[in-house]
């Protein structure tokens, strides 16, 4: 399973919610599970399993399939529920 | 290292009132001095923000802002700006009140990763964030900063 963090450039905040997701990754055990970031126009549906961006971004990432949508990208307690609730709808835990 | 990059004369506080285009400008100001970055990259950075790039609001009033790397990143550098006096709100929107603005700036994609991830790690640690959004002074950012690194 893929998730892919997003951001317009693909290289500040896309970059922090990517390491976000990995420590979370690890903690939770997930097998099985790869994590990488870009920028949103390089991104298409068959990009990742799971798509994840910040509040601003929630309409250009519409259509992509399965997107997150974060209120802050430094909030790692909410970053921790959207993680696990993605790993429970693709069966990884 | 993060607490490398981030030396005390690249951490300012202003108790001024600002707009964000004063704010992005300030916080980029010790970068500009130092040749870490260009003229071009401060309007970049504002541009970006003015063309709707709200991303760079963190969350928690903690705003990042950088450019492309290509719009005049002479060396990746960080600095920081801490609004004493209330926030200078992203294109004036109450809902991104920033009153701590970093500003960013990489010379490619893959060289600022480890800097990326200590700033991204401390900023997602609650303790670490809440006591740096109260520090008064470099001198406590820069304490903050190393006590951080050195516990990991």
């Amino acid at each position: 399973m893929k998730f892919l963090a997003m951001c317009s450039t693909g290289l500040g905040s896309s970059f922090m919610v990517r390491m976000n997701i990995e420590d979370i990754v690890r903690e939770l055990q997930l097998p099985d599970v790869s994590v990488e970031h870009c920028d949103i126009s390089s991104a298409g549906p068959d990009s990742a399993d799971v798509f994840f961006v910040a509040k601003d971004l929630e309409e250009a990432a519409a259509g992509l399939g399965d997107v997150v949508v974060l209120n802050s990208i430094i909030d790692k307690d909410e970053l921790r529920e959207a993680v696990k609730a993605a790993a429970v709808r693709h069966g990884a835990l | 290292m993060l607490s490398e990059l981030l030396t005390a004369e690249k951490i300012r506080f202003s108790s001024d009132s600002l707009t964000w285009r004063q704010a992005v400008t300030q916080v980029a100001e010790p970068l500009l001095a130092a040749g870490d970055i260009t003229a071009g990259y401060v309007d970049a950075m504002i541009e970006s923000i003015a063309a709707g790039g709200t991303y760079i609001h963190l969350g928690y009033g903690i705003a990042l802002a950088h450019a492309r790397p290509e719009a005049g990143a002479v060396r990746t550098s960080l600095s920081m700006l801490r609004l004493t006096e209330g926030p200078a709100p992203l294109l004036d929107l109450p809902e991104h009140a920033v009153d701590l603005y970093f500003c960013f700036a990489a010379v490619d994609a893959t060289a600022h990763t480890t800097a990326m991830s200590s700033l991204a790690r401390i900023l997602s640690d609650t303790e670490t964030r809440e006591a740096l959004r109260a520090a008064g002074s470099a001198a406590e950012v820069t304490t903050l900063i190393k006590r951080f690194e050195e516990d990991r």
